[in-house]
């Protein structure tokens, strides 16, 4: 056998290793860059904690190929006694004591980027103000309402109020969420029936939907374009066809799709009158 | 442990033959009253069916209908394709409603073959329009499990569309061969009474029906086809679509809402003798009217049967709930001019009557609309303040 162990792992270690490093550039795997200012951060935790686990890998990796190596150049006739390494009170210290600051100093590192997404005295405040929408989840599809365009809550009271009671002026969509570009909006998250997940992978927002809970999610996105809605949380058979996007669009566009979206709903099918006169 | 090469290989096997069997072959599933014919009548509507409709795998583009096939029958094949990736769990191979997911659905999917749809924007007792359908997969039906299809590309929309169209045609068509056949006293049922009860010879009954498969049902089979046909036809014609005489009434200019005036107008209307909808939605539009609590009978049978459940029933034999207009919940769209529509036309294959044109004008029919649309939020509706006293609402208008 000689040194066919050493070579085994040492060759699969170097193979992982590499594909790890080409993986990113090749775009396999990676979900590709983040189009958002958080989504960005959020990857920065991520490669930190890739690099960490690489280090570690790469490190025991040597140590095994160490061990493998040198135990294989001891002779059958040279044979001592091995070291009894179990109970080792040092070693034991040591292999707890490192982990456990590192993960101490992950979980210390990324409270800020934790804080700015969920921790709710840190959201914008214009966005809180001003909802984008009530995004009802639903086997299989993402209901949402939307305030008037024209409307603007004076108070946090009224927001949680509009959530409770739907308007008259209510403009209401399905699937199909649009937003201005660059500005940080914020929904309010229900679910219908059984738990969902609200999850657009480009901008890295996932949110479970909680039946009874309404839960505010903000987002942004630095670039205008469509992007998929997916359900993150099996919530039945048809879970896999339960996808809408979100569209990020400049503010003159959104406010112009806003604005179809409000004329459509108010077709009383009598042609070039969409918004009828008053009685009489 | 030791591994027991025997117990292995036999628990593969098992696996293989269980695990990875062969899926269901799809195929058109005949209608119950069908399999109620004798074998001779139920032989010649299976026959009539395979020539005209063909197999799920073999489509037949029959050119009586006026349906878009596309030149070669492509749209069909298209619309098949994507009618088995979306729809055929709950709608089913056949479009009977019985897909495998249908039996934990409520309410139960839409059986296509009554060739009846609920929310069009056609005159009373009229199929829907291809936009009806086409807005229906679209937004998806609020309140039940018809999901939105909204993101699909327009063209496989249409040609979802147009295979449901296709689906139900054949449904129907299948339904009238049977009607035309049980006039013949082709029911085994029927049969059997005869022998049975008055002693008529079976040969002489099954040589009077071979007779009448033989000679007369090629043509009752072609005008019925034709009749499937007009109704389609008829159903996309300009002149069928409901398009209000005026714009919505009783607005407020300055706030785009419905005027207090037009809310009185609308609540007298709801409660009134000629609308009537109190009956069935109940004085407070919480669709708990009195015509809930009572046993129906079934129609069409003899001697007279009752529905096992209290409520009305649809023609599906389903129990239908008058809608709860406190919700804000419209499974036929939310636009004013849908709301319009269901109250002009009623909704097809259920007890909501159409009174567009007899029974109420189409300004009394928007103050109905705006009474209904702002029945959700009841604070800003005065007539709300006082449902149980009509009168008293009245009067301010």
């Amino acid at each position: 056998m000689g040194r066919f162990w050493f070579y085994f792992f040492m060759s699969a270690a170097v193979a992982m290793v590499v594909t790890f490093a080409v993986a990113p550039a090749n775009n396999w795997w990676f979900p590709g860059a983040a189009l958002s200012p958080l989504g960005k951060r959020i990857d920065d935790l991520f490669y930190l904690i890739l690099v960490i686990t690489g280090v570690t890998f790469v490190g025991t990796t040597i140590a095994l190929g160490y061990v493998l190596w040198t135990g294989s150049s001891v002779s059958r006739q040279e044979q001592s006694k091995s070291w009894f390494s179990h109970g080792n009170h040092n070693l034991e210290v040591i292999w707890s004591i490192v982990p456990a600051g590192i993960l101490l100093f992950i979980s210390l590192y990324q409270m800020d980027v934790w804080a700015a997404f969920r921790v709710k005295s840190t959201f914008d405040a214009e966005a809180v103000l001003q909802p984008l929408a009530e995004v009802t989840a639903r086997q299989f599809e993402w209901r949402l309402r939307l305030p008037a365009p024209s409307r603007k809550f004076k108070s946090q009271k009224e927001v949680q109020e509009w959530l409770k009671h739907p308007a008259p002026d209510d403009v209401y969509s399905v699937n199909d969420l649009h937003f201005p570009t660059g500005k940080r909006v914020l929904i309010h998250l229900k679910s219908e029936d059984v738990l969902h997940s609200f999850f657009i992978p480009k901008l890295r927002v996932k949110q479970d939907a909680v039946p009874g809970l309404v839960i505010p999610v903000w987002f942004e996105a630095d670039k205008s374009g469509a992007y998929e809605l997916v359900c993150a949380e099996l919530c039945g058979w048809g879970h896999y066809k339960m996808k809408g996007q979100v569209v990020a669009q400049p503010e003159v566009e959104y406010q112009a799709y806003l604005k179809q979206l409000q004329i459509n709903q108010s077709d009383d099918g009598v042609p070039d009158a969409p918004m009828a006169e008053g009685a009489k | 442990m030791r591994i027991r090469p025997a117990l292995v290989t036999l628990a593969a096997v098992v696996l293989t033959a269980v695990g990875c069997g062969q899926a269901p072959e799809a195929a058109f599933v005949l209608h119950q009253k069908t399999s109620e014919l004798s074998d001779a009548s139920r032989g010649a509507v299976e026959k009539e069916l395979l020539n005209k409709f063909g197999t799920p795998h073999q489509l037949v583009a029959w050119q009586k209908f006026p349906f878009d096939y596309g030149a070669s029958g492509e749209n069909l094949v298209t619309g098949r394709n994507l009618y088995m990736r979306h729809c055929l769990h709950c709608h089913g191979v056949s479009g009977d409603g019985n897909g495998p997911t249908a039996r934990f659905l409520n309410p139960q999917p839409r059986d296509y073959r009554l060739g009846k749809f609920k929310f069009t924007s056609t005159k009373s007792g009229l199929k829907p329009r291809r936009d009806d359908l086409r807005e229906i997969v679209k937004q998806g039906i609020p309140g039940t499990t018809m999901p939105s299809f909204v993101l699909l590309p327009e063209s496989e929309l249409n040609a979802i569309v147009e295979y449901v169209r296709w689906l139900s045609a054949r449904g129907e068509y299948e339904q009238k061969l049977v009607a035309t056949l049980v006039g013949e006293g082709g029911g085994e049922k029927d049969i059997s009474r005869r022998v049975n009860k008055d002693g008529e010879s079976r040969e002489a009954i099954l040589k009077g029906l071979a007779d009448f498969i033989a000679k007369d049902f090629v043509e009752e089979a072609a005008i019925a086809a034709g009749d499937v046909a007009d109704s389609w036809v008829a159903a996309d014609a300009d002149e069928n679509l409901i398009l209000p005489s005026i714009a919505r009434a009783g607005l407020d200019a300055k706030t785009g809402l419905p005027t207090d005036e037009s809310l009185h107008k609308g609540r007298e209307l709801y409660v009134s003798k000629k609308a009537k909808c109190m009956d069935c939605h109940g004085p407070g539009g919480l669709g708990d009217g009195v015509l809930t609590e009572q046993f129906w009978k079934i129609p069409g049978t003899t001697p007279e049967q009752e529905y096992a459940e209290p409520g009305l029933h649809d023609d599906w034999g389903n129990v239908q709930k008058p809608r709860n207009l406190t919700k804000g919940q419209y499974r036929g769209g939310r636009r004013p001019v849908d709301l319009f529509r269901r109250v002009y036309a009623g909704i097809k294959g259920t007890q909501m009557p159409a009174f567009g044109g007899t029974a109420l004008t189409d300004e009394e029919i928007w103050h109905l609309v705006n009474y209904v649309l702002m029945l959700p939020h009841q604070k800003t509706s005065p007539a709300a303040k006082h449902p149980e006293k009509p009168s008293v609402a009245s009067t301010g208008g």
